[in-house]
């Protein structure tokens, strides 16, 4: 009877736990990355990702076509998440690809480039 | 002693009807918040900003110029060409992305009205926001716009004097709209407004700020 109680007890501190550790992720509000997807990259990489978004046609370099398997193969993964991470000048591409670190967490950049090599069904070259 | 009575009773009435008629805003600005958020804090899920039907008004009295802010209350336009959250009005054909039509605003105020709406919503400001850090003056276009155009490429998603992208607001007539140091603070750290806004946060210097802010103020 006295270990029911225990594991009572410690379920209800458990749930309590987890119910704080909720609490903190949601105000971190980690996405997944085809939401992230969706409302970050699709206005110039489109909903197919081809590079054909809304603002493609007002961009003075095409957005890169993410289901590309040859052109995105040809990119690290790392050089994919620096992209992403410090914007299109830091891996000497077009400043119009802006830096997203103050939106997305390295995890959260981290699932965009897996998520991103499912879309184009290729793996990241070597480093 | 009736004659005097009855003009004391018609000058306490001519007092009393401006008041009595005068319009309040906050009760014509109530029904707004079916479509805007009247009250902080911003949503701060990708999910969350997806259901949202209008921009958030609960700090709209350090956003707005309030002459701008009467005039639209009179006669809304179209500010965001892709409405108010460009994922939502997205039509695919094949693999390409272009802009269905997006719902306007559909509330037309009087121009009383629209004056006290105004007035009300002056009155919904971010306490923490700097005052005074937009220096507004004499500044060089050229230089604004080689950082605007060529350096931050802010075209890519804003319509700059009539072409840029469609996923945010157009910057035609933005300098009437937008109070200074709004733009300053908004620009400087977006995701303290809007913790989803689509916008990347830029790392500039305040030199760097005040050609942005003065080049938005000067789009009138």
């Amino acid at each position: 009877m006295k270990t029911i109680v225990i594991s009572k007890f410690s379920a209800a501190m458990f749930a309590a736990a987890l119910f704080l550790a909720a609490g903190m992720v949601g105000s971190a509000s980690a996405e997944t990355a085809a939401d992230n997807y969706s409302l970050y990259c699709v206005q110039c990489h489109g909903t197919a990702g081809t590079g054909k978004g809304i603002n493609a046609p007002y961009l003075a370099v095409a957005p890169r076509n993410h289901s590309d398997a040859k052109a995105m193969g040809e990119l690290s993964d790392a050089n994919v998440a620096l992209a992403i991470t410090e914007g299109g000048s830091a891996v000497g591409k077009s400043t119009q690809m802006p830096a997203w670190k103050h939106n997305l967490t390295a995890a959260e950049i981290k699932d965009i480039v897996a998520h991103l090599r499912k879309m184009c069904k290729c793996t990241g070259a070597a480093k | 002693m009736i004659k005097r009575g009855i003009t004391v009773f018609a000058l306490a009435l001519l007092l009393a009807v401006p008041s009595a008629f005068a319009a309040d805003g906050a009760a014509i600005v109530k029904p707004c918040g079916s479509c805007h958020k009247l009250a902080g804090p911003a949503v701060k899920t990708i999910a969350e900003v997806k259901a949202r039907k209008a921009p958030d008004l609960f700090y709209a009295g350090s956003k707005f110029n309030k002459d701008w802010l009467v005039g639209f209350l009179q006669n809304p336009t179209v500010i965001r060409p892709a409405g108010t959250v460009y994922s939502n009005n997205i039509k695919t054909t094949g693999d390409t992305d272009t802009v269905a039509a997006p719902a306007k605003c559909a509330s037309k105020l009087s121009a009383g009205d629209a004056a006290a709406a105004a007035d009300y919503l002056m009155t919904l400001k971010d306490a923490k926001m700097k005052t005074g850090v937009a220096k507004i003056g004499e500044f060089s276009k050229a230089k604004a716009k080689m950082l605007i155009i060529k350096t931050e490429a802010c075209n890519g998603c804003h319509s700059i004097e009539g072409n840029g992208g469609l996923s945010c607001p157009t910057w035609e007539g933005i300098g009437k709209r937008l109070n200074p140091d709004w733009v300053y603070s908004f620009v400087q750290d977006p995701q303290y407004w809007d913790p989803k806004v689509w916008m990347g946060k830029r790392d500039l210097d305040d030199a760097s700020m005040q050609l942005v802010v003065n080049y938005i103020a000067s789009l009138k």
